[in-house]
Protein backbone atom coordinates (compact mmCIF):
# COMPACT_ATOMS: atom_id res chain seq x y z
CA UNK A 1 0.00 0.00 0.00
CA UNK A 2 2.78 2.41 -0.98
CA UNK A 3 2.59 4.31 -4.52
CA UNK A 4 0.50 7.11 -5.85
CA UNK A 5 -0.66 6.56 -9.61
CA UNK A 6 -2.71 8.32 -11.22
CA UNK A 7 -3.23 5.10 -14.17
CA UNK A 8 -5.92 2.49 -13.66
CA UNK A 9 -4.85 -0.03 -11.22
CA UNK A 10 -4.90 -3.92 -11.78
CA UNK A 11 -4.94 -7.08 -9.64
CA UNK A 12 -3.64 -10.14 -10.29
CA UNK A 13 -3.72 -13.49 -8.26
CA UNK A 14 -0.32 -15.14 -8.34
CA UNK A 15 -1.06 -19.20 -7.93
CA UNK A 16 1.90 -21.58 -7.36
CA UNK A 17 2.01 -25.23 -7.84
CA UNK A 18 2.85 -25.62 -4.15
CA UNK A 19 2.89 -24.16 -0.76
CA UNK A 20 5.59 -22.02 0.05
CA UNK A 21 7.86 -22.50 3.21
CA UNK A 22 8.28 -19.06 4.63
CA UNK A 23 12.05 -17.83 3.35
CA UNK A 24 10.37 -18.24 -0.17
CA UNK A 25 7.34 -16.19 0.64
CA UNK A 26 9.51 -13.60 2.19
CA UNK A 27 12.21 -13.63 -1.21
CA UNK A 28 9.29 -13.59 -3.28
CA UNK A 29 7.62 -10.37 -1.92
CA UNK A 30 10.74 -8.82 -1.31
CA UNK A 31 11.40 -9.36 -5.27
CA UNK A 32 7.33 -7.63 -5.77
CA UNK A 33 8.07 -5.30 -3.23
CA UNK A 34 11.47 -3.96 -5.11
CA UNK A 35 9.64 -3.79 -8.49
CA UNK A 36 7.58 -1.23 -7.33
CA UNK A 37 3.99 0.07 -7.74
CA UNK A 38 2.18 -1.74 -5.23
CA UNK A 39 -0.74 -0.86 -3.91
CA UNK A 40 -2.08 -3.82 -2.15
CA UNK A 41 -0.70 -7.09 -0.92
CA UNK A 42 -2.62 -10.43 0.34
CA UNK A 43 -1.49 -13.21 1.27
CA UNK A 44 -3.58 -16.21 2.01
CA UNK A 45 -3.16 -20.19 2.81
CA UNK A 46 -4.13 -22.67 5.13
CA UNK A 47 -3.95 -21.76 8.97
CA UNK A 48 -0.88 -22.84 11.26
CA UNK A 49 -2.18 -22.68 14.75
CA UNK A 50 -0.03 -21.88 17.67
CA UNK A 51 -1.17 -24.78 19.52
CA UNK A 52 -2.90 -28.24 18.85
CA UNK A 53 -6.74 -27.45 17.89
CA UNK A 54 -8.25 -30.87 18.65
CA UNK A 55 -7.90 -34.08 20.37
CA UNK A 56 -5.87 -35.41 23.61
CA UNK A 57 -2.99 -33.05 22.53
CA UNK A 58 -5.06 -29.57 22.63
CA UNK A 59 -3.36 -26.78 23.96
CA UNK A 60 0.69 -28.47 23.00
CA UNK A 61 2.09 -25.69 21.43
CA UNK A 62 3.71 -26.24 18.10
CA UNK A 63 7.25 -24.62 17.90
CA UNK A 64 7.62 -25.11 14.22
CA UNK A 65 5.15 -22.08 13.96
CA UNK A 66 6.61 -19.59 16.38
CA UNK A 67 8.25 -16.71 15.37
CA UNK A 68 7.25 -16.83 11.72
CA UNK A 69 7.65 -13.19 10.49
CA UNK A 70 7.21 -11.60 6.87
CA UNK A 71 9.03 -8.12 6.63
CA UNK A 72 8.66 -6.06 4.27
CA UNK A 73 9.51 -2.95 3.96
CA UNK A 74 9.64 -0.86 6.92
CA UNK A 75 6.87 -3.40 8.61
CA UNK A 76 7.18 -7.28 9.95
CA UNK A 77 4.05 -9.15 10.15
CA UNK A 78 3.91 -12.50 12.35
CA UNK A 79 3.10 -15.05 9.39
CA UNK A 80 -0.17 -17.27 10.48
CA UNK A 81 -0.85 -18.87 7.15
CA UNK A 82 0.94 -21.78 4.67
CA UNK A 83 1.45 -19.28 1.58
CA UNK A 84 -0.62 -20.64 -0.91
CA UNK A 85 -1.92 -17.38 -3.21
CA UNK A 86 -0.98 -14.09 -3.32
CA UNK A 87 -3.37 -11.46 -4.69
CA UNK A 88 -2.00 -8.13 -5.72
CA UNK A 89 -3.07 -4.01 -6.55
CA UNK A 90 -0.61 -2.89 -9.46
CA UNK A 91 -0.73 0.54 -10.02
CA UNK A 92 -0.39 -0.61 -13.64
CA UNK A 93 -0.88 -3.11 -16.16
CA UNK A 94 2.95 -2.71 -17.61
CA UNK A 95 4.13 -3.98 -13.64
CA UNK A 96 2.22 -7.40 -14.38
CA UNK A 97 5.42 -8.61 -16.48
CA UNK A 98 7.46 -7.26 -13.59
CA UNK A 99 5.69 -9.78 -11.33
CA UNK A 100 5.84 -12.39 -13.82
CA UNK A 101 9.67 -12.12 -13.53
CA UNK A 102 9.84 -12.05 -10.13
CA UNK A 103 7.83 -15.38 -9.78
CA UNK A 104 10.71 -16.84 -12.32
CA UNK A 105 13.76 -15.59 -10.52
CA UNK A 106 12.20 -16.73 -6.93
CA UNK A 107 9.69 -19.75 -7.22
CA UNK A 108 11.20 -23.42 -7.66
CA UNK A 109 7.98 -25.05 -9.46
CA UNK A 110 5.58 -23.40 -11.80
CA UNK A 111 3.01 -21.06 -11.17
CA UNK A 112 -0.24 -19.28 -12.56
CA UNK A 113 -0.64 -15.48 -12.61
CA UNK A 114 -4.10 -14.68 -13.43
CA UNK A 115 -5.50 -10.92 -13.69
CA UNK A 116 -9.28 -10.63 -12.67
CA UNK A 117 -10.95 -8.67 -10.01
CA UNK A 118 -9.86 -9.75 -6.39
CA UNK A 119 -10.87 -7.38 -3.74
CA UNK A 120 -14.30 -5.95 -3.31
CA UNK A 121 -15.28 -2.92 -4.01
CA UNK A 122 -18.29 -2.10 -1.78
CA UNK A 123 -18.32 -2.99 2.03
CA UNK A 124 -20.37 -5.68 2.59
CA UNK A 125 -22.00 -6.77 5.85
CA UNK A 126 -19.14 -8.27 7.65
CA UNK A 127 -17.23 -4.69 6.88
CA UNK A 128 -20.05 -2.71 8.28
CA UNK A 129 -20.13 -4.57 10.87
CA UNK A 130 -16.29 -4.17 11.22
CA UNK A 131 -15.86 -0.67 10.76
CA UNK A 132 -18.80 0.81 10.43
CA UNK A 133 -20.48 2.85 8.02
CA UNK A 134 -18.24 4.68 6.93
CA UNK A 135 -15.09 2.76 5.54
CA UNK A 136 -12.18 5.63 6.16
CA UNK A 137 -9.34 4.02 3.90
CA UNK A 138 -11.25 2.25 1.41
CA UNK A 139 -8.43 0.24 0.34
CA UNK A 140 -8.50 -2.24 3.73
CA UNK A 141 -12.01 -3.56 1.72
CA UNK A 142 -11.36 -7.54 0.99
CA UNK A 143 -7.39 -7.14 2.43
CA UNK A 144 -7.89 -8.82 5.69
CA UNK A 145 -10.89 -11.47 6.58
CA UNK A 146 -13.56 -10.31 8.97
CA UNK A 147 -12.09 -11.96 11.65
CA UNK A 148 -8.01 -10.66 11.42
CA UNK A 149 -6.95 -7.87 13.74
CA UNK A 150 -5.96 -5.19 11.99
CA UNK A 151 -2.81 -4.28 14.42
CA UNK A 152 -1.64 -8.02 14.46
CA UNK A 153 -2.85 -9.11 10.66
CA UNK A 154 -2.32 -5.69 8.55
CA UNK A 155 0.63 -3.22 7.88
CA UNK A 156 0.64 -0.21 6.41
CA UNK A 157 4.11 0.26 4.91
CA UNK A 158 5.64 3.61 4.12
CA UNK A 159 5.69 5.76 0.65
CA UNK A 160 8.87 5.45 0.62
CA UNK A 161 9.15 1.77 -0.16
CA UNK A 162 9.29 0.69 -3.41
CA UNK A 163 9.70 1.99 -6.72
CA UNK A 164 13.54 1.98 -5.84
CA UNK B 1 -12.47 -75.48 -9.91
CA UNK B 2 -12.05 -72.74 -6.85
CA UNK B 3 -13.53 -69.89 -6.55
CA UNK B 4 -11.17 -66.87 -6.91
CA UNK B 5 -11.97 -63.70 -6.21
CA UNK B 6 -11.51 -60.67 -8.95
CA UNK B 7 -12.12 -57.91 -6.52
CA UNK B 8 -12.04 -55.38 -8.95
CA UNK B 9 -12.73 -54.56 -12.72
CA UNK B 10 -10.50 -52.71 -15.19
CA UNK B 11 -7.10 -53.11 -16.74
CA UNK B 12 -5.20 -49.66 -16.12
CA UNK B 13 -2.25 -49.62 -13.59
CA UNK B 14 -5.35 -48.08 -11.10
CA UNK B 15 -7.21 -51.09 -11.27
CA UNK B 16 -4.58 -53.13 -10.60
CA UNK B 17 -3.47 -51.76 -8.00
CA UNK B 18 -6.75 -51.69 -6.62
CA UNK B 19 -6.56 -55.42 -6.67
CA UNK B 20 -3.78 -56.03 -5.01
CA UNK B 21 -4.70 -53.74 -2.11
CA UNK B 22 -8.56 -55.58 -1.45
CA UNK B 23 -6.75 -58.67 -1.99
CA UNK B 24 -4.02 -57.82 0.53
CA UNK B 25 -1.45 -58.85 -1.88
CA UNK B 26 0.82 -56.12 -1.28
CA UNK B 27 4.54 -55.58 -1.59
CA UNK B 28 6.68 -54.89 1.41
CA UNK B 29 8.76 -52.00 1.01
CA UNK B 30 9.83 -50.60 4.18
CA UNK B 31 10.73 -52.66 7.70
CA UNK B 32 9.39 -50.51 11.03
CA UNK B 33 9.80 -51.84 14.19
CA UNK B 34 7.16 -52.56 16.11
CA UNK B 35 7.88 -49.88 18.47
CA UNK B 36 8.27 -47.29 16.08
CA UNK B 37 4.64 -48.21 15.08
CA UNK B 38 3.37 -48.32 18.51
CA UNK B 39 5.18 -44.62 19.10
CA UNK B 40 3.37 -43.21 16.11
CA UNK B 41 0.00 -44.55 17.23
CA UNK B 42 0.59 -42.89 20.75
CA UNK B 43 -1.97 -45.16 22.81
CA UNK B 44 0.59 -46.83 24.93
CA UNK B 45 4.25 -46.63 25.69
CA UNK B 46 6.19 -49.52 23.63
CA UNK B 47 7.06 -52.62 25.50
CA UNK B 48 4.49 -51.55 28.53
CA UNK B 49 1.31 -53.58 29.70
CA UNK B 50 -2.02 -54.13 27.15
CA UNK B 51 -4.40 -52.51 29.16
CA UNK B 52 -7.37 -54.79 29.06
CA UNK B 53 -11.47 -53.16 28.80
CA UNK B 54 -12.02 -57.50 30.34
CA UNK B 55 -10.54 -60.67 31.65
CA UNK B 56 -9.35 -63.43 28.76
CA UNK B 57 -11.55 -65.01 27.02
CA UNK B 58 -10.45 -68.34 28.42
CA UNK B 59 -10.64 -67.25 32.10
CA UNK B 60 -14.31 -65.82 31.18
CA UNK B 61 -16.00 -69.08 31.03
CA UNK B 62 -17.90 -68.11 27.35
CA UNK B 63 -21.82 -69.13 27.32
CA UNK B 64 -22.30 -72.04 24.71
CA UNK B 65 -22.60 -70.83 21.75
CA UNK B 66 -22.19 -72.04 18.19
CA UNK B 67 -20.97 -68.56 16.43
CA UNK B 68 -18.13 -68.84 18.86
CA UNK B 69 -17.16 -71.89 18.62
CA UNK B 70 -16.97 -71.14 15.06
CA UNK B 71 -15.43 -68.31 14.79
CA UNK B 72 -11.88 -68.49 16.54
CA UNK B 73 -10.74 -64.99 18.51
CA UNK B 74 -8.35 -62.33 17.26
CA UNK B 75 -5.19 -62.38 20.01
CA UNK B 76 -6.56 -58.86 21.24
CA UNK B 77 -9.98 -60.40 21.44
CA UNK B 78 -8.72 -63.24 23.27
CA UNK B 79 -6.61 -61.40 25.87
CA UNK B 80 -9.42 -58.55 26.37
CA UNK B 81 -7.70 -55.70 24.93
CA UNK B 82 -9.01 -52.14 24.42
CA UNK B 83 -10.51 -50.99 21.33
CA UNK B 84 -7.83 -48.48 19.61
CA UNK B 85 -7.37 -47.18 16.26
CA UNK B 86 -4.96 -45.63 13.68
CA UNK B 87 -6.36 -42.79 11.00
CA UNK B 88 -4.42 -42.12 7.76
CA UNK B 89 -4.99 -38.69 5.63
CA UNK B 90 -3.69 -39.81 1.86
CA UNK B 91 -2.86 -36.94 -0.44
CA UNK B 92 -4.99 -36.67 -3.75
CA UNK B 93 -1.85 -35.95 -5.83
CA UNK B 94 -1.16 -39.78 -6.58
CA UNK B 95 -1.19 -41.10 -2.87
CA UNK B 96 -0.81 -45.09 -2.94
CA UNK B 97 -4.27 -45.38 -0.79
CA UNK B 98 -7.31 -43.66 -0.83
CA UNK B 99 -9.89 -44.05 1.98
CA UNK B 100 -12.46 -46.37 0.20
CA UNK B 101 -9.28 -48.97 -0.42
CA UNK B 102 -7.95 -48.86 2.53
CA UNK B 103 -11.30 -49.97 4.36
CA UNK B 104 -11.76 -52.59 1.87
CA UNK B 105 -8.26 -53.78 2.64
CA UNK B 106 -9.55 -53.59 6.14
CA UNK B 107 -12.83 -55.38 5.78
CA UNK B 108 -11.08 -58.27 3.84
CA UNK B 109 -7.76 -58.78 5.17
CA UNK B 110 -7.96 -57.85 8.76
CA UNK B 111 -10.53 -59.68 11.20
CA UNK B 112 -12.29 -58.38 14.37
CA UNK B 113 -11.41 -54.48 12.78
CA UNK B 114 -14.31 -51.25 12.21
CA UNK B 115 -12.82 -49.79 8.99
CA UNK B 116 -14.19 -45.98 8.56
CA UNK B 117 -14.32 -44.47 5.40
CA UNK B 118 -13.94 -40.42 5.53
CA UNK B 119 -13.83 -37.98 2.33
CA UNK B 120 -9.96 -37.37 3.61
CA UNK B 121 -8.83 -39.92 5.92
CA UNK B 122 -10.13 -43.79 7.35
CA UNK B 123 -9.80 -44.89 9.97
CA UNK B 124 -9.63 -48.14 11.43
CA UNK B 125 -10.90 -49.45 15.20
CA UNK B 126 -9.71 -52.90 16.77
CA UNK B 127 -8.88 -54.26 19.40
CA UNK B 128 -5.37 -52.81 20.58
CA UNK B 129 -2.87 -55.61 19.96
CA UNK B 130 -4.59 -56.42 16.48
CA UNK B 131 -4.80 -52.60 15.37
CA UNK B 132 -0.89 -52.10 15.84
CA UNK B 133 -0.51 -55.17 13.59
CA UNK B 134 -2.78 -53.97 10.99
CA UNK B 135 -1.08 -50.23 11.10
CA UNK B 136 2.04 -51.97 10.68
CA UNK B 137 1.36 -53.71 7.47
CA UNK B 138 -0.36 -50.47 5.87
CA UNK B 139 3.05 -48.57 7.11
CA UNK B 140 5.34 -51.02 5.55
CA UNK B 141 3.52 -51.83 2.61
CA UNK B 142 3.27 -49.77 -0.41
CA UNK B 143 0.07 -48.59 0.98
CA UNK B 144 2.16 -45.77 2.37
CA UNK B 145 3.94 -43.67 0.46
CA UNK B 146 5.42 -41.27 4.10
CA UNK B 147 5.13 -37.81 2.20
CA UNK B 148 1.63 -38.37 0.97
CA UNK B 149 0.24 -40.37 3.71
CA UNK B 150 0.56 -39.70 7.37
CA UNK B 151 -1.12 -40.95 10.35
CA UNK B 152 -2.97 -38.27 12.05
CA UNK B 153 -5.72 -39.13 14.73
CA UNK B 154 -7.28 -35.71 14.68
CA UNK B 155 -6.69 -32.23 12.58
CA UNK B 156 -6.72 -33.91 9.21
CA UNK B 157 -6.38 -31.67 6.74
CA UNK B 158 -4.06 -31.82 4.05
CA UNK B 159 -5.72 -34.94 1.53
CA UNK B 160 -6.74 -32.01 -1.06
CA UNK B 161 -4.12 -29.38 -0.66
CA UNK B 162 -1.57 -28.54 -2.51
CA UNK B 163 2.10 -30.02 -1.64
CA UNK B 164 4.47 -28.28 0.58
CA UNK B 165 7.31 -27.23 -1.30
CA UNK B 166 9.64 -30.18 -0.65
CA UNK B 167 7.02 -32.61 -1.53
CA UNK B 168 5.47 -33.59 1.89
CA UNK B 169 1.33 -33.57 2.37
CA UNK B 170 0.88 -30.28 4.21
CA UNK B 171 0.17 -31.02 7.94
CA UNK B 172 -1.15 -28.26 10.45
CA UNK B 173 0.34 -29.81 13.17
CA UNK B 174 3.86 -30.33 11.77
CA UNK B 175 3.39 -34.24 12.39
CA UNK B 176 6.27 -35.39 9.73
CA UNK B 177 9.41 -33.88 8.56
CA UNK B 178 12.01 -34.32 5.64
CA UNK B 179 15.25 -35.16 7.23
CA UNK B 180 18.35 -33.73 5.29
CA UNK B 181 18.98 -37.92 4.59
CA UNK B 182 15.95 -38.13 2.76
CA UNK B 183 13.83 -40.11 4.86
CA UNK B 184 10.48 -38.83 6.77
CA UNK B 185 10.32 -38.66 10.47
CA UNK B 186 7.57 -38.54 12.62
CA UNK B 187 8.26 -36.03 15.10
CA UNK B 188 4.73 -36.02 16.67
CA UNK B 189 2.36 -38.85 17.44
CA UNK B 190 -0.65 -38.65 15.38
CA UNK B 191 -2.52 -36.81 17.76
CA UNK B 192 0.17 -34.25 17.83
CA UNK B 193 1.85 -34.84 20.82
CA UNK B 194 5.46 -34.23 20.49
CA UNK B 195 7.55 -37.92 20.50
CA UNK B 196 10.74 -38.14 22.87
CA UNK B 197 12.45 -39.17 19.33
CA UNK B 198 12.20 -38.97 15.81
CA UNK B 199 10.83 -42.05 13.97
CA UNK B 200 11.95 -43.00 10.81
CA UNK B 201 9.30 -43.53 8.45
CA UNK B 202 11.33 -44.47 5.21
CA UNK B 203 12.33 -42.63 2.00
CA UNK B 204 9.51 -40.93 -0.06
CA UNK B 205 8.55 -42.35 -3.39
CA UNK B 206 9.35 -40.41 -6.77
CA UNK B 207 6.63 -38.67 -9.14
CA UNK B 208 6.79 -41.80 -11.11
CA UNK B 209 6.43 -44.25 -8.66
CA UNK B 210 3.49 -42.72 -6.90
CA UNK B 211 2.08 -42.52 -10.35
CA UNK B 212 2.57 -46.11 -10.77
CA UNK B 213 1.38 -47.47 -7.52
CA UNK B 214 -1.44 -44.95 -7.02
CA UNK B 215 -4.88 -46.02 -6.68
CA UNK B 216 -6.29 -42.67 -7.75
CA UNK B 217 -7.64 -42.10 -11.21
CA UNK B 218 -6.51 -38.35 -12.12
CA UNK B 219 -6.19 -36.59 -15.57
CA UNK B 220 -2.88 -36.07 -15.36
CA UNK B 221 -1.69 -39.54 -15.30
CA UNK B 222 -4.42 -42.81 -15.80
CA UNK B 223 -7.80 -41.15 -15.47
CA UNK B 224 -11.04 -42.96 -16.31
CA UNK B 225 -11.52 -42.54 -19.68
CA UNK B 226 -8.19 -40.90 -21.59
CA UNK B 227 -7.22 -37.07 -21.96
CA UNK B 228 -10.83 -35.30 -20.77
CA UNK B 229 -10.36 -33.37 -23.73
CA UNK B 230 -10.40 -36.31 -25.91
CA UNK B 231 -12.90 -36.16 -28.83
CA UNK B 232 -13.59 -39.76 -27.58
CA UNK B 233 -13.55 -41.34 -24.52
CA UNK B 234 -12.87 -45.14 -24.00
CA UNK B 235 -14.12 -45.64 -20.77
CA UNK B 236 -12.20 -47.99 -18.25
CA UNK B 237 -14.01 -51.49 -17.24
CA UNK B 238 -14.08 -49.84 -13.64
CA UNK B 239 -16.15 -46.85 -14.76
CA UNK B 240 -18.42 -48.54 -16.64
CA UNK B 241 -18.86 -51.00 -13.66
CA UNK B 242 -19.36 -48.16 -11.60
CA UNK B 243 -22.05 -46.54 -14.16
CA UNK B 244 -23.75 -50.01 -14.35
CA UNK B 245 -24.15 -50.07 -10.33
CA UNK B 246 -25.49 -47.09 -10.27
CA UNK B 247 -27.58 -47.56 -13.01
CA UNK B 248 -29.21 -50.55 -10.97
CA UNK B 249 -29.18 -49.00 -7.69
CA UNK B 250 -30.78 -45.70 -8.38
CA UNK B 251 -33.50 -48.01 -10.95
CA UNK B 252 -34.32 -51.22 -8.34
CA UNK B 253 -32.01 -50.58 -5.33
CA UNK B 254 -28.51 -52.32 -5.05
CA UNK B 255 -29.25 -56.00 -4.56
CA UNK B 256 -26.50 -58.02 -6.08
CA UNK B 257 -27.85 -61.35 -5.94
Amino acid sequence: MVTKSDTEPVQVEIFPQRFLKPATAQRLLEEIYKSGGILRIMVQGPNLPRAVPYGPGKGIPIEEHMNMLLELGDQALELRVKVGRIWLELDNEERIEEVKAACERVLPYTFSIKRKQLFHTKPTVSDYAKYGSEVEDKRILGLVDPKAKRERDLAILSDTGGDA
Amino acid sequence: MAYKPQYYPGTTSVGVNRRKHMSGDLEKLRDLSDADVVTIMGHRAPGSDYPSTHPPLAEMGEPDCPIRQLVTPTPGAAAGDRIRYSQFADSMYNAPAIPYFRSYWGAINCRGCDPGTLSGRQIIEARERDIEQYTKVQMDSEMTDPALATMRGCTVHGHSLRLDEDGMMFDMLARTELGSDGNVYYVKDQVGIPLDRKVNAGKPMSDAETKKRTTIFRCDNISFGGPCTAEKRTLDEGLITLHHMWERRSKWGFRPE
